[in-house]
């Protein structure tokens, strides 16, 4: 137990010192001071109030997804698909809305939000079943879908829903005061990150201390015994990838209500691919995904800042954020080595 | 005079508080065959593995033809003319046979070229060993025993001179078990020193020169074969006093059956039976006698419920369970000890109390309660002498033996209308056996109908109340024990003759 947890500290320490290093030599290569470069991303990203509700912000979708890939993870599924389940619950949540735009709050919102969630579970459902029935790689599909869902939007956004008064540009109109998520003392921060936080805590009590989780690691870890139990591993492949598929929707249309006020392309800055990889840096771990996801909320959040203010092209933060991955997941592949041999 | 070509002396190796050998000494000799007899735990293969260079011992010398050694790897010891056949093996079940053989040499080729020398150095072996086995075929497609022999092959083309065999009769069928006795005394004929690992005094009887006995991780015995009487060996292995006699379970009163398969056809992957009908009473033991790979595996899980039958069903108490899987009302009514237990009966990331657990897993409370499945886990535990008596343990961890103990454990532990048991003291010792044995008769003491799969017709004929012989998928004859003829049930075995016995 001990060396585990002293692995992980190593691996901690390694994983930093590696990203610092790779980061300082990136900052140097294109002409930028690296120590005060960095310490002003963190300043973009924690420094003060307005700073840190951006990161949040940020932050939300990312930890969403992050949960969507976790649950399947758990029953042994890899999926990639919460970038589509994001765009496909921002659609059918608008759809909800463009219907009924006058409708009261107490309606509205509710019932935008459910159909977000129901249509993000939809999508990643199909996923889920094709994997149960017809054996189809729930990596393969969920990547696929991804383009169908994105393209669906931009269909939705360029035709039937544009809004005749934004001259052109494609996007449905805004959305009313009745359907927009409420936010967090005047900043963009919203109810979505109580959700997320929320629904990683829930998850984490069911997998960890219920007969569900038990379900779960049994068909994970074999199938005939699982089978031999009473478990039916289709039901269960269904019910999580829809669990997974109905917080990235809600995810979605979190996104599009709160922060970007009408459906658009682009609603998402790769939100679902960088869960995917939260999922992975946290050890496929509910907690653990929280601050992870904060982090790099915080990372993309700093990237934003810099291109306005100190003029660094925001694609040098999507450098950064890939130099973070590669240095702690080869830093926690490394110490597990080191733990297989010496443990 | 045989020359020891390996001398260990004082060797003591321990595993956190348990002492896995103690001050242990013995000699290997070119050209002899020694039997390391133990039961399960008794730490011949940690010995073994110390030799080989798995393990290294906190005490003691290892001499390699009189000089001292200490081997760091394994691959020390194989570039030192050691080579040793685990008991799990460590084949690449995707690659060919032929490019496992290659692929264990040193220097292994990146590019293989067709029918050269090395080619033909690594079929060198295995064409004499097993003639039959296809070297471009997949090891996945091999059966165990053949897996064993391209094993075999494996560490022989490393040129070893002691060749440690762990436990090899375990998995093989009664012919390939005689040819791997016929082979052993070949090798030890063309000088190799082999040490044959094993719990069964009919593979000492065999093959072996010379016996040495372990107990508790201790030598309690050592011997040339002809100076001890069988009963002898036994006790040295287990104690003195510590095995009692045990008794056949009575004939059922009633010969109403509870268990009716009729007509039962069914298949997985090529493997089927085809019209299986036998009718079991409660309190029946009923034996299933057959060379493994006759489709045993396919009758078991046709009867347990969890593949679908192509035809025919099966009937326990009035009520057809057959392809419903393991749903709701059938699932207490049976208990089902697979063949193969780290495949099919356990999960191998789960601790040893869940996976006791399971049986009775679905009627846990949504949050269940640690506590309970704790004490359950560490009475069924005791009472089944798993070892390690650590129910927090992952079941991954556990030696062959223990699992077989483990999964008999959770299917004995309910009451169980029908027991379908698998060769369930595969790889057990003489105590395990009988433990074994003793809770399945009392299984059908209590009413249970018992069909037993096994390939010991000695067993079977003494214990079971009714032998059926399996051949190719068919039932080719059903007889009553004490009328079966030996000769008959060979016979039809080999599939050959379908009128009484």
């Amino acid at each position: 137990m001990n060396a585990v947890a002293g692995t992980r500290i190593i691996a901690l320490i390694g994983g930093t010192a590696a990203f610092l290093i790779g980061a300082s030599l990136f900052l140097v290569a294109i002409g930028r001071p690296p120590l005060l470069t960095l310490l002003q991303m963190v300043l973009y990203a924690f420094g003060d109030g307005y700073s840190l509700s951006e990161s949040l912000v940020k932050a939300t979708p990312i930890l969403l997804c992050a949960l969507a890939v976790i649950l399947p993870a758990r029953l042994g599924l890899i999926t990639v698909g919460g970038e589509g389940q994001l765009y496909f619950g921002a659609l059918t949540g608008t759809a909800v809305v463009i219907s009924a735009p006058t409708a009261p709050m107490i309606v509205l919102l509710p019932a935008m939000l459910l159909a977000g969630a129901i249509g993000g579970a939809f999508w990643s459902s199909i996923a889920g079943l094709l994997r149960a029935r017809c054996n189809v790689n729930e990596t393969i599909s969920t990547l696929l879908m991804n383009y169908v869902a994105v393209l669906l939007v931009s269909y939705a956004v360029y035709g039937a829903w544009k809004d005749p008064t934004s001259l052109g540009w494609p996007a449905t109109i805004p959305f009313p005061k009745a359907a927009t998520v409420p936010s967090a003392f005047g900043t963009r921060a919203h109810a979505g990150l109580v959700v997320g936080i929320i629904a990683a805590a829930v998850l984490h009590v069911a997998v960890s201390y219920t007969r569900w989780g038990i379900e779960l690691k049994v068909l994970a870890g074999n199938r005939k015994v699982a089978a031999m139990a009473g478990f039916n591993f289709i039901r269960q492949t269904i019910l999580v990838m829809a669990i997974g598929g109905a917080l990235a929707g809600f995810a979605g249309i979190c996104e599009t209500s709160a922060i970007q006020g009408r459906l658009q392309g682009g609603i998402s800055a790769g939100y679902g691919l960088t869960g995917f990889l939260v999922a992975w840096l946290s050890g496929q771990h509910f907690l653990r995904a929280i601050p992870v996801a904060i982090l790099i909320g915080g990372l993309i959040a700093a990237g934003d800042a810099l291109q306005l203010y100190s003029k660094i092209p925001s694609a040098s933060a999507t450098i950064l954020q890939g130099l973070l991955f590669v240095a702690a997941l080869g830093a926690s592949g490394l110490a597990g080595r080191r733990n297989a041999r010496y443990g | 005079m045989p020359e020891p070509i390996v001398t260990l002396c004082g060797i003591r190796k321990q595993f956190g508080s348990v002492i896995a050998n103690d001050d242990i000494s013995l000699t290997i000799n070119a050209g002899e065959v020694l039997a390391l007899l133990g039961e399960n735990g008794a730490g011949k293969s940690t010995l073994m593995k110390i030799l080989y260079g798995f393990y290294s011992a906190e005490q003691g010398t290892t001499l390699l033809d009189g000089k001292p050694v200490s081997f760091a790897s394994p691959r020390d010891a194989m570039a030192a003319g050691i080579g040793m056949v685990f008991q799990q093996f460590s084949l690449i079940p995707a690659l060919t046979v032929l490019e496992n053989l290659l692929a264990a040499l040193p220097g292994a080729p990146w590019i293989q070229l067709r029918a050269s020398a090395r080619v033909h150095a690594a079929l060198r072996w295995l064409s004499r060993l097993a003639p039959n086995i296809d070297p471009g075929k997949a090891v996945r497609a091999l059966s165990v025993g053949e897996r064993q022999l391209v094993e075999l092959a494996k560490v022989l083309n490393l040129d070893a001179r002691v060749v440690i065999l762990d436990e090899p009769t375990s998995v093989l069928t009664p012919a390939e078990t005689e040819r791997l006795y016929g082979f052993i005394r070949t090798l030890a004929a063309e000088g190799k020193a082999v040490v044959l690992i094993t719990h069964k005094l009919a593979d000492v009887a065999a093959c072996a020169d010379r016996i040495v006995v372990m107990r508790g991780g201790r030598v309690v015995d050592a011997a040339a074969v002809g100076d001890r009487t069988p009963d002898a060996l036994v006790e040295a292995m287990v104690g003195s006093g510590a095995v009692g006699t045990l008794r056949p379970p009575n004939s059922p009163a009633s010969d109403v059956p509870l268990l009716q398969v009729r007509g039962v056809s069914a298949d997985i992957e090529g493997r089927s039976v085809r019209n299986i009908s036998f009718a079991v009473a409660s309190g029946q033991i009923f034996g299933i006698a057959g060379v493994s790979g006759n489709g045993q595996f396919t009758l078991a899980e046709a009867l347990a419920g969890l593949i679908p039958v192509s035809s025919g069903d099966v009937i326990l108490d009035g009520v057809s369970i057959a392809s419903r899987g393991r749903d709701g009302a059938i699932d207490q009514a049976v208990a089902y000890i697979p063949e193969r237990p780290l495949d099919n009966a356990v999960v191998g990331e789960l601790d040893l109390a869940f996976n006791l657990a399971l049986r009775e897993v679905r009627h846990l409370p949504f949050f269940p309660r640690r506590e309970s499945i704790m004490r359950h886990a560490e009475a069924l535990i005791a009472r089944y002498n798993v070892r390690p008596p650590q129910p927090k343990l992952l079941a991954s961890m556990l030696s062959g033996g223990n699992l077989q103990k483990l999964v008999i454990a959770r299917e004995l532990s309910g009451n169980a209308k029908l027991l379908i048991a698998c060769y369930p003291t595969m790889g057990l010792d003489v105590l395990a056996t009988q433990a074994v044995y003793r809770e399945m008769f009392r299984q059908a003491a209590d009413g249970a109908c018992v069909v037993w799969i096994s390939e010991e017709l000695d067993d079977l004929q003494s214990y079971a109340h009714r032998i059926a012989v399996i051949h190719d998928g068919e039932i080719v004859g059903i007889s009553r024990s004490q009328d079966a003829d030996r000769q008959a049930l060979g016979r039809w075995m080999a599939g050959h003759g379908r009128e009484a016995a």
